[in-house]
């Protein structure tokens, strides 16, 4: 396997191009090439193929487009290039079951296949999301230790003030505030009875790598999930490098995490699907991953529930998963917010889609994961309990359910529903979803039922 | 002629357009003209193909490409006949210091550059005073400032509060943008207007002109 060392040097060494050479005059052409060369086509009435050849051919195409690209370097302007027998070796060496946890809360993540028995790894929380205060955020950790049972590691989400000060990347103030925040949650987890649980987004408040490592001391374990990403597409900057260079060093476990956008460099949801393919290599060679977590994701519409990506998520998870025994989460975003109807089926249909296709879940952002505040540990506790309900579906049978599920949300993703608040969706001395939120939950449940998904839980 | 200039850029042909574009000067033709009825007409319907995603991000990029080389080999001939052409406006936009996300912002750059807006796209992890000097230099009518982070979206306010220190804030129509930007945040920092996406960044900034 490769060192930080050989990363560094290839980075360092490797072929010299601009940037949007990379981009236009190897990445793209390259890209267009193995969907043509594969014949890898959308099909968008079935979001949920059953087509092994399909997901194989594209398998193919990814390492093919991954051995032609490599990862591009911004701050050498170098691409750091691999050979196919290195891919090759690479995949048969992957990491299979890293363990992440400590006590009883220590586990395997174990690779899945499509309509896998094994049930999902549940990563669920915030998705990264804003929080505008330190007491929100205790609470909400807190409650994602009390309130999620299914939960096997959860995501802190990113502080925005510290003191009463707007947080600047780069400055004290990140350092400061990443501080903060590894060593509440690690206490609020500890103050709901979960100590062991893994966090595994590392800092979501830290950009730098400097915030992140510093945050880290203070809270982090190596067993924790160190969540370190690649720039669309297929870049990766010094900054991340360093991370990985410490994280290494710590014997820790790098979440590596990757996007390819829809209507980007990727083009359409095929190019999508064969890059999300090409990451996969690229998170256990160059990121020197314990698992890949990928959020393909929409360029205008800022999250994962159309169609198109959908489709391109099931597709690409499937071609993964039967070709390699890298685990690899998928990482979902919904339009609309909480306390509203449309934030539970999009949760359904992304989580249905990622579960019978081979994935683990990261669930994740709501309301686009954008403005301050609009997430609660509700969303995130209905996922863990689709994924486990969705556990050995036919890909066949979830297709027809995500397809319902579709025709309920696919004409409002544009006009989504902000929802509301935390505070106005749940009772924070209670530790528990306000009676109007949990009426709407059991009501859609009730409904998505009839569209087929039988709840376990 | 038109039709060649037109299709040179829907079908990304840097050939058929860099020759329909010398035929226009071998024969006279109005240049505004071969903008206004060819070249232009092509960048329009690239856009809104790029919207019903029928073509992606490379291909605007490539569409603009192609349009801004044409209009190189036009200018020496719109000086010579000394036309007036009248501008949409120049717009510097980039990712604030601290941010290195791209995509998004390029997307907004190019979609302005084939409405036809002179684009000056510095790049991403801009610093403040670079923003201001490139606008100051190049007369600018806008700033357009990309933060996909809750914590570079600081340096939106900074550029704004910096403008304001200079005594030039009323030179430049501010706007901002990205992941986490709300309406709220854009009347709390005092920026002239905010885009939810790409395409609503282009409205926002034929509405502010």
């Amino acid at each position: 396997m490769f060192t930080i060392f050989d990363i560094t040097e290839r980075a360092l060494n490797g072929p010299l191009c601009s940037e949007k050479d990379f981009d236009l005059k190897i990445f793209v052409p390259e890209l267009r090439r193995v969907i043509k060369k594969y014949d890898i086509k959308y099909d968008p009435e079935n979001p949920i193929p059953s087509d092994d050849d399909l997901a194989d051919r594209i398998f193919k195409a990814g390492v093919e487009l991954y051995s032609k690209v490599g990862t591009y370097c911004p701050d050498t302007e170098r691409i750091i290039k691999f050979t196919d027998e290195e891919i090759d070796q690479a995949l048969k060496l992957a990491p299979s079951r890293p363990v992440f946890g400590e006590g009883k809360e220590a586990k395997e993540l174990i690779s899945r296949k499509p309509e896998s028995d094994i049930p999902p790894w549940c990563f669920i929380g915030a998705g990264g999301a804003a929080v505008s205060n330190m007491e929100l955020f205790v609470s909400i950790m807190e409650a994602y230790g009390g309130f999620l049972s299914l939960a096997n590691s959860i995501t802190t989400p990113t502080i925005i003030e510290i003191n009463g000060s707007l947080i600047r990347a780069g400055s004290p103030l990140e350092v400061m505030a990443c501080i903060k925040s590894s060593a509440l949650a690690r206490e609020a987890l500890r103050s709901s009875g979960r100590p062991g649980l893994p966090i595994m987004n590392s800092i979501a408040t830290a950009v730098t790598d400097t915030a992140k490592i510093a945050g880290s001391q203070f809270g982090l374990r190596p067993s924790d999930g160190w969540l370190i990403g690649t720039s669309s597409e297929l870049k990766v900057e010094f900054q991340r490098l360093n991370e990985i260079a410490y994280v290494s060093s710590l014997g820790g476990n790098i979440v590596a995490e990757t996007a390819p956008i829809l209507g980007g460099y990727c083009g359409g949801p095929e190019g999508v699907a064969v890059t999300n393919a090409a990451y996969h290599l690229n998170c256990i060679m160059t990121m020197q991953g314990s698992c890949q977590l990928s959020f393909p994701f929409h360029y205008s519409s800022n999250c994962t529930t159309t169609r198109d990506v959908l489709w391109a998520v099931s597709i690409s998870s499937q071609a993964i998963s039967r070709n390699s025994h890298f685990p690899f989460f998928i990482l979902s975003y919904t339009a609309s917010g909480p306390m509203t109807k449309m934030c539970f089926y999009e949760i359904a249909a992304a989580i249905t889609t990622s579960v019978v296709s081979g994935a683990s879940i990261e669930f994740g952002g709501v309301a686009k994961a954008t403005a301050a505040d609009f997430f609660t540990p509700m969303e995130p506790k209905f996922a863990s309990e689709v994924a486990h309900s969705v556990v050995g579906l036919k890909r066949k049978d979830a297709n027809v359910i995500v397809k319902r599920l579709l025709v309920k949300y696919e004409d409002q993703i544009i006009n989504a529903p902000l929802g509301k608040k935390y505070k106005e969706c749940w009772d924070i001395k209670a530790k528990s979803p306000l009676p109007e939120y949990i009426d709407l939950y059991e009501d859609v449940k009730k409904e998505i039922s009839k569209c087929g998904l039988k709840f376990k839980y | 002629m038109f039709e060649s200039l037109k299709s040179g850029i829907i079908n990304i042909n840097m050939e058929e357009t860099k020759n329909a574009v010398k035929k226009v000067i071998e024969l006279g033709i109005d240049p505004l003209e071969a903008i206004e009825k060819g070249l232009s007409v092509g960048t329009k319907i690239i856009g809104e193909k790029f919207k019903k995603l029928e073509v992606f991000l490379p291909e605007l990029i490539m569409a603009g490409d192609i349009f801004n080389e044409a209009m190189e080999i036009l200018k020496p001939e719109i000086e010579a006949k000394k036309i007036k052409q009248a501008k949409k406006g120049n717009i510097v936009i980039g990712t604030v210091k601290g941010d290195i996300h791209k995509i998004g912002k390029d997307i907004v750059a190019m979609l302005l550059e084939i409405s036809g807006y002179e684009v000056h796209n510095l790049g991403e992890n801009i610093s403040t005073s670079t923003f201001i000097d490139e606008a100051e230099k190049i007369g600018a009518d806008f700033i357009g400032l990309s933060s996909l982070l809750t914590s570079t979206m600081p340096a939106q306010k900074d550029l704004i509060d910096a403008l304001r220190e200079k005594g030039i804030r009323s030179k430049y129509k501010v706007i901002v943008g990205g992941g986490p930007v709300t309406s709220e945040w854009t009347d709390e920092i005092g920026a002239d207007g905010y885009a939810e996406t790409a395409a609503d960044a282009v409205t926002l900034i034929q509405k502010l002109h």
